[in-house]
């Protein structure tokens, strides 16, 4: 029964994966890669890691995907250009792509990725605990350096992000409420003694 | 039963798959972009299969790296994208000839 | 056999949340349009039915009376299929809600962070169908709505990310159980500048007043969903009341002690009040947030977009931050009653 819902999962992803890399619109494109995605979570969580499954979907499917489509939707793309040549590449990138898998299948046929003759690693997982609690603790210690750098990384990648696409536009107005907040009466009231007399006596 | 090798093949097709993208669509610079995002997928699917498989941890806290890094190549390289649109209308990868390289 | 047995069995315990769930929905309808009502000293619908209660049944078969009308050059089925993918996620995520003690569909460990991927999901079917329907309102809707969902998102995360620490769990039962006591034992007080953001960002992440500029009447139509109609547009509206139950039951369930009375574990009143059942006093407390969204939309006018980005990015996602410190020594300090 699992092995059967494997093989949907996986079928369903090799689908999408290939309807990425030749759907003629890339909104397309991302909504399949949208559909990969959601097939690997599933098939990570049989695999046992639920915690990365589910952040696979939060970050990629729930962000990184949404951006993806944001800058497919914003920019306009000439989509007749850039089909340009897809026929001529495809006798080149096919060829290669069937050597490749078949060589990576000779290596996993060959029997040296054999679970029980493999070194077993350095961090065990116990069978009682979650999978949530144990990526957090040896996160939190053993690997405490590589996270503090992860997050450096992204903080990079944050300022990278906005420096590259921020930009003045001369002539918008927006308000800045500091200088709103800061308005005193005298700076925008003038008051004017008028004498009485002069007032136009039309009646 | 699902064993070690289910995953590894799975791996290994995503990965081609992933390759093979990068050579269709040459000139589309988002659609390399999530080829490359296949590319990495793939290779998460193989950490993940070791790690449930020989019972260490270790290759799922590198997958966590990976999607972390992952993540931050794709928002700089989306970043890189609208900023080159803005200034030569287009995100053919042909056209970033400016530098004369 | 046993596992068709036991497939029957999860099947009818999804009809047992869905159904109820859908008509809550039908009624919250009505409730809003009623209180507004009153809040605007009207009547509200008062005639279909004794004091209009079929009024939502009205609506619901006028609805699914209607033609879908397709626009021309639409993305036929992109444009079909987001209101589906904006109503999946919605009614996903209660699979790990609580509705009293053990009265949960699958109570699996890391019950927050599904909820969480799940809501963030939500977008999708706002971002596709401002897209396919091949139209300027419609995709400036879309475009807002995606902005402001993402960015709202990370300051609800943080918060949650709060509720998480003072737990110790991600089980969404463990978190209401580290939650058992009287009123002032339940997250909301120690927690408090996060709840506030919770809840507004929970609001913001709805569309709903005063946040609702993807759909924005007066400036942009109807936003997203404006070439919508029938049942594709009765599918946005269920998504999106779906949604604002589900934003209500998690406060409650992370910051307002799930289904405990507020008397809980008190000397008299305590036993007493647990008379009443668990999923009562959860209706109850989830009542009284679906009423603050009414009341919300009532009251405040609608905010510029960039006010709103502003709010969250520069307001609430600092105050986030701050308070995750604040919060990290109160429970080294082993402060209060709640983290002795």
């Amino acid at each position: 029964m699992t092995l059967f819902i494997f093989y949907c999962f996986a079928a369903v992803l090799i689908f999408a994966a290939t309807m990425v890399i030749t759907a003629r619109n890339p909104v397309h494109a991302a909504m399949y890669l949208v559909l990969a995605f959601f097939n690997s979570a599933a098939l990570w969580i049989m695999a046992g890691a639920e915690f990365l499954g589910i952040v696979l979907v939060l970050v990629y499917v729930g962000a990184v995907m949404v951006l993806f489509l944001f800058v497919v939707m914003m920019l306009d793309i000439n989509l007749e250009k850039l089909r340009e040549g897809f026929v001529r590449h495809l006798y080149i990138g096919l060829p290669i792509a069937v050597v490749m898998v078949v060589q990576m299948l000779l290596v996993v046929g060959s029997g040296i990725m054999d679970p029980a003759t493999l070194p077993s690693g350095d961090l065990p997982i116990p069978e009682d605990a979650g999978n949530t609690a144990l990526l957090g603790s040896v996160l939190y210690t053993v690997y405490v350096y590589p996270f503090e750098l992860a997050a450096v990384i992204l903080l990079v990648a944050i300022i990278a992000a906005i420096m590259l696409t921020l930009r003045r536009r001369e002539g918008t107005k927006h308000q800045d409420p500091g200088r709103q907040v800061k308005v005193r009466k005298e700076d925008r009231l003038r008051t004017v003694d008028l004498p009485r007399n002069q007032q136009s006596g039309s009646r | 039963m699902i064993g070690l090798s289910h995953y590894l093949v799975l791996g290994a097709l995503l990965f081609a798959l992933g390759m093979a993208g990068i050579f269709l669509n040459r000139k589309n610079a988002i659609v390399l972009l999530m080829s490359i995002e296949l590319i990495l997928l793939a290779v998460n699917f193989n950490f993940i299969g070791f790690s449930t498989f020989m019972g260490d941890l270790a290759g799922q806290v590198f997958v966590f790296f990976i999607l972390t890094v992952a993540a931050a190549e794709s928002a700089i390289g989306l970043a890189i994208m609208v900023a080159l649109f803005r200034n030569r209308n287009s995100i053919d990868v042909a056209d970033l000839d400016t530098m004369k390289g | 056999m046993a596992e068709l047995i036991e497939l029957v069995w999860i099947l009818t315990k999804i009809g047992a949340i869905l159904g109820p769930l859908i008509l809550s929905v039908a009624y919250l309808t009505y409730a809003e349009r009623k209180i507004i009502g009153w809040i605007q000293n009207r009547n509200g619908p008062n005639r279909v039915g004794p004091m209009g209660l079929l009024q939502p049944f009205a609506d619901v078969f006028k609805l699914m009376f209607k033609e879908v009308v397709l626009p021309s050059n639409a993305n036929r089925f992109l444009f079909l299929v987001a209101p589906l993918l904006s109503l999946m996620p919605a009614l996903a995520a209660w699979a790990v809600i609580p509705f009293g003690a053990g009265l949960v569909l699958t109570d699996i460990n890391a019950g927050l962070l599904y909820v969480l991927a799940m809501t963030s999901l939500g977008v999708y079917g706002v971002i596709l169908a401002g897209w396919a329907a091949n139209s300027k309102y419609s995709m400036l809707g879309a475009m807002r709505s995606a902005a402001q969902i993402v960015s709202y998102e990370i300051a609800m995360g943080f918060a949650l990310v709060g509720v998480l620490m003072a737990a110790g769990t991600m089980n969404m039962s463990g978190i209401v159980q580290s939650q058992a006591g009287p009123i002032w034992n339940w997250f909301w007080l120690p927690l408090l500048p996060l709840f506030v953001v919770y809840w507004i960002s929970g609001v913001a992440e709805t569309n709903r007043a005063p946040f609702d500029v993807a759909e924005g009447e007066s400036e942009i139509v109807a936003g997203f969903h404006v070439e919508y109609s029938g049942v594709a547009f009765a599918v946005f509206f269920l998504a999106e009341y779906a949604n604002m139950i589900l934003i209500s039951g998690l406060a409650v369930i992370l910051f307002m002690g799930g289904w405990y009375s507020p008397f809980h574990g008190l000397p008299v009143l305590g036993p007493v009040f647990d008379l009443v059942p668990d999923l009562v006093w959860f209706v109850i407390k989830v009542a009284g947030f679906l009423y603050l969204y009414l009341w919300f939309r009532a009251t405040f006018p609608r905010y510029r977009y960039d006010q709103i980005m502003r709010l969250g990015w520069k307001v609430l996602i600092p105050v986030t931050v701050v308070w995750l410190v604040v919060l990290a020594l109160m429970i080294l300090a082993g402060f209060g009653p709640w983290f002795d």
